[in-house]
């Protein structure tokens, strides 16, 4: 009797550790609001916007050559296999962290060479306050960084940020991070269709 | 004569010392940056240095490498790449990279990009690169 008290423990507790390790984070969302606009110049609000849906969220800036348009792209191949297989229930966000330079209208042109679809995409321009709030929200660090003045003596600069993509689920909870550049896509497709169920 | 043809024949080769292939870009918006990645292949003798890149669809073009700490990334301009003899260096996502800034125009999939590349041995290398 003893031993099969100690069998139903460990097997309670190996069950707890697994469904821990699927999605390690459970961190409300809705606590606090978040004035942005998104690539037509809309005002919206997070978590509003992102409420009764799965989400995934990306943190970039335009002006990023190598790792931003990475993180997008493999969002946008998550995307692609979630319309291709009628799942279009999912939300996908990109937050930019640098919100001088990429405005409403830079978003939506850094959007739309990417062929991204923006019927379940929105790109997100906050102001500065609101914008460090969220990032401070989702622990997102993102600093200016190399500097270089073109010859017109417009100041380019580029930033060192927190490479990231993270899962949201529909309750407005955000469940697991991922290397936004290198995430496993079979990974990330996968803990969608969990959290979708 | 020998001399004429030794001559010439160090000019014929040097062209294919260094040789450029799997060359492509992002696509990017005009006034935005984008990256160039391709692999450099040393056949010759000696080491060469990729030291300057230019095209004419962007106001600056730098060498760059990304680094990471932690999750956190980076990038910083490196200004030149050395490649040894006999072996190759890859440009690609996460690494080394050229950082076109600034384009003057829309780079969309499928587009072509030409660009002139500058080494200290080989002199300059013309590549067209497709847009991906």
């Amino acid at each position: 009797m003893k031993i099969f008290s100690y069998l139903i423990v460990t097997f309670t507790i190996l069950i707890l550790l697994g469904c821990q390790s699927k999605f390690p984070l459970d961190k409300d969302l809705t606590r606090k609001n978040y004035t942005f606009f998104n690539q037509d110049s809309v005002e919206v609000i997070f978590p509003d916007i992102i409420q009764d849906k799965v989400t995934v969220i990306g943190f970039i800036y335009t002006n990023c050559p190598d790792i931003c348009p990475m993180t997008t792209h493999n969002m946008y191949l998550i995307q692609q296999k979630l319309k291709k297989n009628a799942l279009d229930n999912v939300l996908f966000v990109s937050v930019t962290f640098d919100p001088e330079r990429d405005l409403p209208s830079v978003l939506k042109k850094f959007g739309k060479i990417r062929d991204i679809d923006f019927n379940n995409w929105v790109f997100l321009w906050g102001d500065k306050k609101n914008t460090e709030s969220l990032l401070k929200r989702f622990d997102i660090t993102a600093l200016k960084t190399d500097s270089t003045y073109f010859d017109d003596g417009e100041l380019s600069y580029g930033m060192m940020h927190t490479d990231r993509i993270s899962l949201i689920d529909n309750e407005s909870r955000l469940k697991k991070n991922y290397r936004g550049s290198k995430v496993n896509l079979e990974e990330l497709y996968n803990d969608i269709i969990n959290l979708g169920e | 004569m020998f001399s004429l043809l030794a001559v010439l024949l160090i000019i014929f080769n040097s062209g294919d010392d260094i040789v450029i292939k799997d060359q492509w870009i992002r696509p990017g918006a005009e006034k935005m940056g984008t990256a160039l990645y391709f692999t450099i292949q040393n056949n010759g003798s000696e080491a060469d240095t990729l030291f300057a890149v230019e095209t004419d669809n962007a106001k600056m073009v730098q060498i760059h490498e990304t680094y990471s700490t932690g999750d956190v990334m980076g990038m910083r301009e490196i200004g030149k790449i050395n490649i040894e003899p006999g072996s190759s260096v890859k440009l690609e996502p996460g690494g080394k990279h050229i950082m076109v800034m600034r384009l003057k125009k829309d780079i969309k999939k499928g587009d072509e990009i030409e660009f002139k590349l500058h080494f200290q041995k080989a002199g300059e290398i013309s590549i067209t690169a497709r847009a991906k």
